[in-house]
C-alpha cells in the first residue's frame, strides 16, 4: 500500500474544484441543476418513505422513552393555562372581529385576505447547521419560493425550495433567515395625546387611542378631602421597525436596526413583534412573531438589538400553513 | 488499491448512499443525542475512507455529499466538499497501517467525521452565511465524531462490500511450499 502519491492529491484537488464549480453555478441559479435536484427528489421520495416506514417503530420507541415525563408535566401545565385563557379568548375573538371589520371598512388587507395551504411536516433538516423542515405540499398546490409559513401561534419561516409535491421551509431561527418586523409597545401614560405625539421622532408612530381613554374618579384632594376630579389615562401604541434575523437553533432570533435614541419608543421586555409587510417583504404584515425577551443596548450608533422569543414552538411543528402571498414586487417579475 | 470497475463501484456506492441518506433523513433527525443530529451519511463516507484510503474516501464522500445536497436542497457542492475532505482525512491516516485493528478504524472514522463536519460551517461562511460559528460547534463536533466512531464497526464492513475491498493477502516467502 502506497503511503503517498501525487495522484491522490490530484483527486482531492479535482473534487474540491468541481465542488466549487457546482457551488458557483448553483448560487448563481442554474436550470440544469434545478432540474437534476427536482429529478433526484422525485426518485428519492419512495426510498425516503420506505425509510420512514422501517424506522417509525424505533422513532416511536425513542420518543416514548424520552418524552413521556415531559409530556405529562406539560399536559398538566397546559390544562391550567387553558383554564386561565378561556375568558381571554372570548375577548380576543371579539377584538379580532372588530379589527377585521375596521380593516375591511378602511380597505386594508389583513392575513385573512390571503389564501393558504396547510401542509404536514414530513421531514426535518438532517444537518446540524440548518433549521429547515419539509412539508408535503408543493408547487401543484400553489406554493412558491419566498412565501411565509405560519402556524396557529405565529410565523414559522419561509419557503426556500419547492418541488411539485413538497416544499422546504427555512425556520425563523436559521442564520440565513431575515424579515422586516415592527415592534408594538403598549405603554400606559398620563397626559394629553398631542404633547406625546410632538416629542416623537418620525420613525416612531405614537397612536393615542381615544377609544381607550379611561375616566377615573380621584378619591382624595391634596388636603385629604374627597373631591371629584377626572384624570385621563392614554394607551399609546409605539411602533418601531427593524429586521429580524435567525441566530441558529441554540440562540434566539434578534431584531437589529432599532434606533436607541432618547426620543424613540420605549421598547421593553414583553413587547410584541409582528411582521412589517411592505412592498419588498416576502411576508404579509401583521403576522405575530414573538415577544421581546431581552433588550440589548449597543454603544455608538449601532442602535438597540432585541432578542425575540418566537410564539410558535418550532421544535414541535406538525402542521404548517403557507400563506399564498407574494408582494407586488415579486408578482411583477 | 481498488480495481473494481467504475460502474459497479458507482452502483454500489449510490445504492448504499440512498439507504444511509434515507436513514439520515428519518431516524437521525429524530434521535438526537444532546440535541445533535448524528451524521450517518458522513460516517459512511469517512468509514469508506478508513477502509480503503484517501482517494477512495474522497470520491465516496464527494458522491454521497452530492446526493445529500440534492436531497436536502442545500447549495450543490457544499456538503460534497465537506464529505470529500472527511473521507480523504480518514483515508490519509489509514495508509500508515497495513492491517489496522477495529479500534484504529473507529478512531480514523471519528477524526474524519470531525473534520468533515467542521467543514460544513466553513463552507457556509464561504457562501456568505453568517452566524454559523457558535458555541454549538463545540458540542456538535465531538458528538458527531463519537457517534461516527461507534457506527464505524457497522459501516466499515458495508463500505468494504460497496468498494469490493478484499482482505489483504500477506505472502511470506517459502511459507506455502
Amino acid at each position: 500500500m502506497a503511503t503517498y502519491s501525487p495522484g491522490r492529491r490530484r483527486v482531492i484537488i479535482a473534487l474540491a474544484l468541481t465542488s466549487l464549480f457546482l457551488l458557483t453555478l448553483d448560487l448563481r441559479g442554474n436550470q440544469v441543476l434545478d432540474g437534476v435536484r427536482s429529478g433526484f427528489g422525485f426518485a428519492f421520495r419512495p426510498i425516503n418513505r420506505a425509510g420512514e416506514v422501517v424506522t417509525t417503530p424505533v422513532v416511536r420507541l425513542w420518543r416514548s422513552y424520552r418524552e413521556f415525563d415531559d409530556l405529562e408535566e406539560e399536559n398538566r401545565q397546559l390544562r391550567a393555562e387553558i383554564d386561565g385563557q378561556r375568558s381571554a379568548e372570548i375577548s380576543a375573538q371579539n377584538a379580532i372581529i372588530e379589527n377585521q371589520d375596521l380593516l375591511a371598512l378602511a380597505g386594508l388587507e389583513s392575513l385573512a385576505s390571503y389564501g393558504s395551504v396547510t401542509g404536514r411536516l414530513v421531514g426535518q433538516s438532517p444537518s446540524n447547521f440548518d433549521q429547515q423542515v419539509e412539508i408535503d405540499r408543493g408547487a401543484v398546490h400553489g406554493i412558491r419560493v419566498g412565501m411565509a409559513a405560519i402556524n396557529e401561534a405565529g410565523l414559522v419561516g419561509k419557503v426556500t425550495s419547492v418541488a411539485p409535491q413538497s416544499s422546504i421551509i427555512m425556520l425563523v431561527t436559521d442564520p440565513s433567515y431575515a424579515v422586516p418586523v415592527k415592534i408594538l409597545a403598549s405603554n400606559e401614560a398620563s397626559g394629553s395625546a398631542s404633547s406625546m405625539a410632538t416629542t416623537t421622532p418620525s420613525t416612531t408612530e405614537v397612536v393615542a387611542d381615544p377609544a381607550q381613554t379611561v375616566d377615573s374618579q380621584a378619591p382624595l384632594s391634596t388636603e385629604g378631602e374627597p373631591t371629584s376630579s377626572t384624570t385621563t389615562t392614554l394607551v399609546e401604541i409605539v411602533r418601531e421597525t427593524g429586521v429580524l434575523r435567525g441566530q441558529g437553533s441554540d440562540r434566539l432570533p434578534r431584531v437589529s436596526f432599532v434606533a436607541s435614541g432618547i426620543g424613540f419608543g420605549q421598547i421593553e421586555v414583553g413587547d410584541t413583534v409582528f411582521t412589517a409587510g411592505g412592498s419588498t417583504s416576502l411576508a404579509p404584515p401583521n403576522i405575530p412573531l414573538g415577544r421581546v425577551l431581552n433588550v440589548i443596548t449597543r454603544v455608538g450608533t449601532a442602535g438597540q438589538e432585541l432578542e425575540i422569543e418566537p410564539t410558535a414552538d418550532l421544535s414541535r411543528l406538525q402542521f404548517v400553513r403557507v400563506v399564498l402571498y407574494q408582494p407586488a414586487s415579486e408578482v411583477a417579475q | 488499491m481498488n480495481d473494481t470497475p467504475a460502474r459497479i463501484w458507482l452502483t454500489r456506492v449510490v445504492l448504499i448512499g440512498l439507504i444511509v441518506l434515507s436513514l439520515q433523513m428519518t431516524i437521525a433527525t429524530e434521535i438526537r443525542p444532546f440535541g445533535v443530529v448524528i451524521q450517518i451519511v458522513l460516517a459512511f463516507a469517512v468509514a469508506a475512507g478508513a477502509a480503503s484510503g484517501p482517494g477512495e474516501g474522497a470520491k465516496v464522500g464527494f458522491v454521497l455529499g452530492l446526493m445529500y445536497d440534492l436531497a436536502t436542497g442545500l447549495s450543490m457542492g457544499s456538503t460534497a466538499m465537506s464529505m470529500a475532505f472527511g473521507g480523504y482525512v480518514a483515508g490519509w491516516g489509514r495508509q500508515y497501517r497495513l492491517e489496522p485493528t477495529w479500534w484504529m478504524l473507529a478512531a480514523l472514522t471519528s477524526i474524519g467525521a470531525a473534520v468533515g463536519e467542521a467543514f460544513v460551517p466553513i463552507m457556509r461562511v464561504l457562501t456568505g452565511e453568517t452566524g454559523v460559528f457558535g458555541a454549538r460547534v463545540a458540542l456538535v463536533l465531538p458528538v458527531v465524531a463519537l457517534s461516527s466512531g461507534l457506527l464505524s464497526t457497522l459501516l466499515i464492513p458495508i463500505a468494504r462490500w460497496a468498494l469490493a475491498i478484499r482482505p489483504t493477502e500477506i505472502r511470506v516467502a517459502g511459507a506455502d511450499t
